[in-house]
């Protein structure tokens, strides 16, 4: 009932998802078609289904093609712990074109975020014996998809650079480092963490709707990285870039994001920090 | 999107839409996610419920007539199970607002309070409901 950790997995599920029509609201090029099967050797034992999210932007019959979902069955005798593991098992073992976008796999990169069990993760950090029985893995919720698991991140980069995520001065630039108290260093705990997997903007409803303009939890949590940095001396700026009744104040405080996040940060409490510091200014 | 243009092979510097990943339609609905929607659609009933005490004092300020109408129709089992929901759905909108007061204080974000301030608001909710029936109930009597 309580979760402590965005870590902790839900252990009663009531719904798995919400309750509207699978093509709700959704676009023709982007709606979903049943795939094929591709079994499992003949001599595995231990058997997981998953089913994955397959796009070809460029088939070789060169006709329309839409998103399908492909069920693999892994021999999870063969293979390692995590879901990444299962999906690179696939692409050596079963079908080499699964595309996917991985690096460190050990959670620092933030390459192979996904939506797995309709939550986002990283891959490379979700044990397989944590996923459900036959577990679905989409590229991240609501991005556009470049092929397979690989989401275009252009847009949610783009909205990254509106921030200007750089350190921004007034003073002649010091002999050697711009120095900082260990009381505002700390100030920066917490964000300074952040990959920019955007499994948060992924999962956050009011970017679902309004990602064009709304920033997204990603984003705005690095314009309070910048906004609590003590050597930055750009806030006023910083904030009339953020005065927006879209690119911050579409945050309702769902609260998604602070959910999901694999480095358990906490966007939704530096979304707050911005908004009270917004009207702290006003006075 | 322009999604007639799927099929044509793409041009030479002319991108091929692409298709944008599910995400209402597959992603998990959570305590934060549910309330969130939740506070929504009671802030729409209430709406409703407000048009709905307008025509009630209306009635009541058009002479007796009208107001036996209004009354009967309340104290019919629609109206009472309408005014019962309306009840909850302040409550929830009520306990719920005061959630967001907290937050916009930037206080109670860690994801435990997150939780567990979710789960008062439910619970709030009912006993003060019970609390509002029963005591309407005790009155009456």
């Amino acid at each position: 009932m309580i979760i402590r950790s965005s870590e902790e997995l839900p252990r009663t599920t009531l719904l798995k998802r919400f309750p509207v029509a699978r093509d709700f609201g959704v676009p023709e090029a982007s709606r979903i078609s049943r795939g094929r099967t591709w079994p499992a050797p003949p001599d595995a034992v231990r058997i997981k289904s998953f089913q994955v999210y397959r796009y070809d932007p460029d088939p070789s019959d060169g006709l329309a093609s839409t998103p399908r979902l492909d069920t693999f069955e892994v021999d999870l005798d063969d293979c390692g712990p995590m879901a990444l593991d299962a999906l690179l098992w696939i692409k050596n073992k079963v079908d080499s074109t699964l595309t996917l976008r991985r690096s460190c796999r050990e959670g620092v990169c933030g390459s192979c975020a996904m939506t797995m069990d309709g939550t986002n993760w990283l891959a490379c950090t979700r044990f397989i014996s944590d996923l459900s029985a036959s577990p679905t893995i989409y590229p991240l919720a609501s991005f556009p998809v470049i092929k397979d698991l690989v989401s275009d991140t252009t847009h949610a980069f783009a909205q990254y650079a509106v921030i200007q995520p750089w350190l921004k001065t007034r003073t002649a630039p010091p002999v050697r480092e711009r120095l900082q108290s260990h009381e505002a260093r700390a100030e920066l705990d917490g964000y300074y963490e952040c990959i920019l997997c955007f499994c948060c903007t992924s999962g956050c409803p009011s970017h679902w709707w309004n990602g064009d303009r709304f920033l997204g939890p990603a984003v705005l949590l690095q314009a309070w990285r910048w906004l609590a940095d003590s050597r930055d001396d750009a806030r006023d700026e910083r904030l009339d870039a953020l005065e927006d009744p879209f690119r911050l104040y579409r945050c309702h405080t769902i609260l998604n994001c602070t959910r999901t996040c694999p480095k358990q940060l906490n966007p939704g409490k530096a979304i707050a920090e911005i908004k009270k510091m917004m009207m702290e200014r006003h006075g | 999107m322009g999604d007639k243009n799927l099929g044509a092979a793409a041009k030479p510097g002319q991108h091929r839409p692409r298709p944008r990943s599910p995400n209402m339609q597959i992603y998990r609905p959570q305590l934060t996610s549910v309330l969130s929607v939740v506070n929504r659609i009671t802030g729409v009933i209430l709406s409703a419920g407000a048009v709905v005490l307008v025509v009630w004092l209306v009635a009541a300020a058009s002479g007796p007539q009208a107001y036996a109408v209004i009354q009967d129709a309340m104290a019919s089992w629609i109206g009472q199970v309408m005014l019962l929901a309306c009840t909850f759905a302040f409550f929830l909108h009520l306990c719920g607002g005061i959630r967001h007061l907290v937050w916009d204080t930037v206080h109670g974000f860690e994801l435990h309070a997150i939780y567990a301030s979710g789960w008062w608001v439910v619970a709030a909710s009912l006993v003060l409901t019970a609390l509002a029936w029963g005591g309407r109930a005790w009155l009456g009597s």
